[in-house]
């Protein structure tokens, strides 16, 4: 018989999508791949990897597991659908004042009469008709419709009645509070319901086009996607819940540094081309945050691995900080000129030509180029300049004095191209470490002479010493990714300093222990854990960062695909969460007995020990299902009790087990 | 769990054949549909599974797939089996419609369709038939008219050209759910029963021209 299980992962990262083929139980990396994202349509940059993949035998690979950023992208971008958040209970005072209304991830949200109190007793009875009126009123202009009742978890039949009485009278998805979080954070989770309805259709169409693109190449397995606390959940669920997919990609780069590594205690740092992402793992599992994730600026009640992400990468804009003084890299990612000028040739004669201008007509800002990602549709150009400024480019890249001029404008700040740069339509290609990497000819798969150029041109500017400048950067990126870490870890910030002569202790400590400049008192931080370093350009930004805190740099094998490892790493997790509160008497002074709540039926129980091992019992037989039904195979259960003030208690029941492969002439 | 993307192409579908995008007794490739729906193959092949147990899809064996057939005697063993059916709903419906049910009725009551190509007049037809089965709170009799009603949307959408009677037909769904509402069972019944029989008596009227056309 044969014995090996291939597995396939992938991950959508916001600049490449990472695929391995991997044999499951020998760990075994057998191919890897890499692919530019298409974050116009994932499934593209995704068929392109299968492609390069090689995969001999389609009918072996056992599992696919994809780990995505479209959802974050999704909401960060406003890409989205159209979401109606109809809020139960909610006091609109409450909301207005705290300013609550724009962290819902819609402007369209309508408050009725109804939900529950903190004993889940009816708070007010429910405005069914109000509700149904305007559910016809709007119905067409929406796509989705969250529903969140005030304290459903405790008690979620307003949600319940809601969702029966709408599901009547129009065709929409509908997504209820209850089903997605039991934490009682009222807010938190109206947003999660919001958001989750806003990608339904979002996920659904890629694992539609994910299912095409793998029939293709005629693979037909079990298709997962990784949560954002790197746990798996099959395509189906991820469908249902797609708000759980947040966070995903940064989860499973930790999950595949740890399964590479064979480390059981680690701090993972994953150097990209746009972020810098660091996480802990702990025993074998990955820290996960004790708060909901948060994106962008909406905090969601969705649980998700704990990590810190900063914008640092090896395609981080490089330039000349304010007053021309000083260096800048990042936030903003670009495209290296190296790259550029290998794409067009006239690239490298036009920094030829700069590099022998005076010293007034050489600039930094012509070391920044525009060009033109895609021919945009007709409608997307609103404006004259925005069609002038894409005809322009239509030419070829353009340094971005050249832009001003040619639009007749006095300045950059004028170019007005915000849209067309979100839309990824036009790009902006600069110096970046890669660059920095070419001339050093260290990493030279583009055109090393073009960063030689542009780096004299940017040393020469301002005055510096090419050798010591290109150190600074590296010492400066050094600085920031161990800052993030200490950050990370210690959970305080070093604070910009308020006086130029900065007298404060923590921050001498701090960058004394980075580079040791007094005479007598010699500073250090330690960090215990070894370093997993994951992402290409790891082995070249991270051993000074393990130097700086004094411990060891492991890079496993393969670690610049690791993200994909660990995406076909995780296990499949289900929890299962009950709660148990009191019932009170009319009355309202004395508890008469408790009430075991699951989301879709509530008991009784006279005493508070029955009621909470009756919600042991259902709580883990509903976890052991669902995580069967998800793909988990020989799942384990284990509980947890959390006290949740005022004599209520949640019982969370987690299913956990690796995902259950397909078996050989079991297709159907 | 069935997968999303079978879901997918079973709405997707369904919606095709109902409104007769795809014709009574075409063929169906299912590569070639699947390629039109940018679908992976086999979801659209188990969405035509699906189909083919509610007799909207036909399998053969030596003809291969094609969309089932719509005739003058289907329509008299369906409006025989479905109006008795359609009455009982009613008359249940008066007995044990709750607060929320009646709440939901009136909601479409209330309703105006807009729109002139008859589609959302048909969708308001339909909530309203499948409000009523809820509210009589017998899931058998739900499920079965169900389907019955997706037969019967074929016919409507055939006879749909030469017909201009549903606005009064809505103005029927008020008189049952007012009878609904005051608990008059009888009264529902014999009303519902009115209700289809009218449907198919006027889709009967006009179904040997389209027929012929």
């Amino acid at each position: 018989m044969n014995t090996e299980a291939l597995v396939l992962g992938i991950d959508t990262g916001g600049t490449y999508t990472d695929g391995v083929l991997l044999e499951y139980y020998s760990r075994r990396v057998l191919a890897a791949h890499k692919s530019l994202t298409t974050k116009r349509d994932f499934s593209i940059g995704i068929e392109k990897v299968i492609e390069g993949i090689h995969i001999e035998d389609p009918a072996a690979i056992k599992m696919v597991s994809i780990s995505t950023t479209l959802a974050t992208n999704a909401i960060a971008e406003g890409k989205g659908k159209r979401v109606a958040l109809l809020l139960i209970g909610y006091d609109p005072e409450l909301i207005t004042s705290f300013k609550f209304g724009e962290r819902f991830a819609t402007p369209n949200y309508h408050y009725f009469a109804g939900g529950h109190d903190v004993y889940g007793r009816e708070k007010e009875p429910l405005d069914l008709p109000g509700i149904l009126h305007k559910v016809q009123a709007i119905k067409n202009e929406v796509d989705a419709i969250a529903i969140s009742s005030y304290f459903s978890p405790l008690n979620p039949e307003h949600e319940n009645r809601v969702y029966g009485a709408v599901s009547r009278i129009c065709d929409l998805p509908l997504v209820l509070g209850n089903q997605l979080s039991t934490k009682l954070g009222s807010v938190e989770r109206a947003t999660t319901a919001a958001l989750n309805a806003s990608l339904l259709a979002v996920l659904r169409d890629f694992v539609i086009a994910v299912r095409r693109a793998m029939e293709r190449r005629q693979i037909d397995a079990p298709l997962m996607v990784v949560r954002g606390d790197g746990t798996l959940m099959s395509a189906e669920f991820a469908a249902l819940t797609p708000v759980e997919t947040i966070h995903s990609g940064p989860a499973a780069s930790a999950i595949g540094g740890r399964f590479l590594s064979h480390l059981e205690d680690a701090l993972v740092v994953d150097i990209g081309g746009t972020t810098t992402d660091i996480a802990l793992i702990e025993a074998g599992q990955v820290r996960v945050g004790e708060e909901g994730a948060t994106v962008g600026t909406y905090k969601t009640a969705v649980q998700a691995a704990n990590l810190l992400s900063i914008a640092v990468g090896g395609d981080s804009h490089i330039g000349i900080g304010r007053d021309n003084k000083g260096l800048t890299i990042g936030p903003e990612r670009v495209v290296p000129l190296a790259l550029l000028a290998q794409q067009y040739p006239a690239v490298q004669q036009r920094l030829h030509t700069l590099s022998r201008r005076t010293w007034v007509q050489a600039a930094p800002e012509w070391l920044e180029y525009w060009l033109l990602l895609r021919e945009p549709d007709e409608e997307v150009l609103g404006t004259p300049q925005e069609k002038a400024l894409v005809s322009l480019l239509r030419r070829g890249p353009q340094p971005l004095p050249e832009i001003v001029k040619q639009l007749d404008l006095l300045h950059i700040s004028q170019i007005g191209a915000r849209e067309l740069l979100r839309q990824e339509i036009v790009g902006r290609a600069g110096l970046t470490p890669t660059d920095l990497l070419h001339l050093e000819g260290r990493y030279t798969p583009w055109d090393a002479e073009a960063s030689a150029l542009a780096w004299r041109v940017f040393c020469r500017f301002q005055f510096k010493d090419e050798d010591e400048l290109r150190r600074q950067v590296w010492v400066e990126m050094t600085k920031m990714i161990v800052q993030a870490i200490v950050t990370f870890l210690s959970g305080k910030e070093i604070r910009p300093p308020s006086l130029p002569d900065d007298a404060d202790l923590g921050r001498w400590f701090f960058f004394n222990s980075l580079d040791p400049q007094h005479p007598n008192l010699e500073t250090s931080i330690r960090l215990r854990q070894p370093l997993i370093g994951i992402g290409a350009p790891a082995g070249i930004f991270l051993p000074a960062v393990a130097d700086s805190l004094h411990t060891e740099l492991v890079l496993p094998d393969h670690h610049q695909v690791a993200n994909a490892v660990g995406a076909i790493a995780g296990s499949v997790m289900v929890s299962e969460e009950i709660l148990v509160y009191p019932h009170l008497s009319a009355g309202g002074v004395d508890v008469t007995g408790y009430y075991v709540q699951a989301s879709d039926q509530r008991e009784l129980f006279e005493e508070k020990a029955a009621a909470l091992a009756h919600a042991r019992q259902l709580s883990r037989e509903r976890a052991l299902g669902a995580a069967l039904r998800a793909g988990a195979d020989n799942p384990q259960v284990t509980l947890e009790e959390i006290a949740d003030g005022l004599d209520t208690y949640r019982i969370r029941a987690r299913a956990v087990g690796n995902p259950r492969l397909q078996e050989t002439g079991s297709r159907e | 769990m069935e997968r999303i993307d079978t879901t997918r192409a079973y709405e997707l579908i369904r919606e095709k054949i109902t409104t007769l995008a795809l014709a009574p007794g075409a063929p169906i490739d299912p590569q070639a549909l699947a390629e039109e729906l940018e679908m992976a193959v086999i979801p659209v092949q188990e969405a035509l599974k699906l189909l083919a147990h509610e007799e909207l899809v036909t399998i053969t064996r030596r003809h291969g797939l094609y969309v089932s057939d719509v005739n003058i005697e289907d329509l008299d063993a369906l409006s025989e089996t479905r109006m008795p059916l359609e009455g009982l709903c009613a008359r249940l419906a008066a007995e044990r419609a709750t607060a929320d049910d009646l709440v939901v009725l009136e909601a479409l009551c209330a309703e105006t369709p807009t729109g002139s190509d008859g589609k959302e007049l048909f969708a308001l037809d339909h909530r309203f038939h499948q409000a009523i089965a809820a509210a009589a709170h017998n899931r058998y009799l739900a499920r079965t008219l169900e389907q019955f009603f997706g037969l019967s949307q074929r016919l409507w959408f055939l006879a749909l050209p030469h017909l201009d009677f549903l606005p009064t037909s809505v103005e029927e769904h008020i008189t049952i759910v007012e009878a609904i509402k005051a608990g008059r069972g009888d009264e529902a019944e014999r009303l519902m029963n009115e209700h289809v029989r009218a449907f198919y008596d006027n889709v009967r009227n006009v179904f040997p021209l389209t027929a012929d056309s």
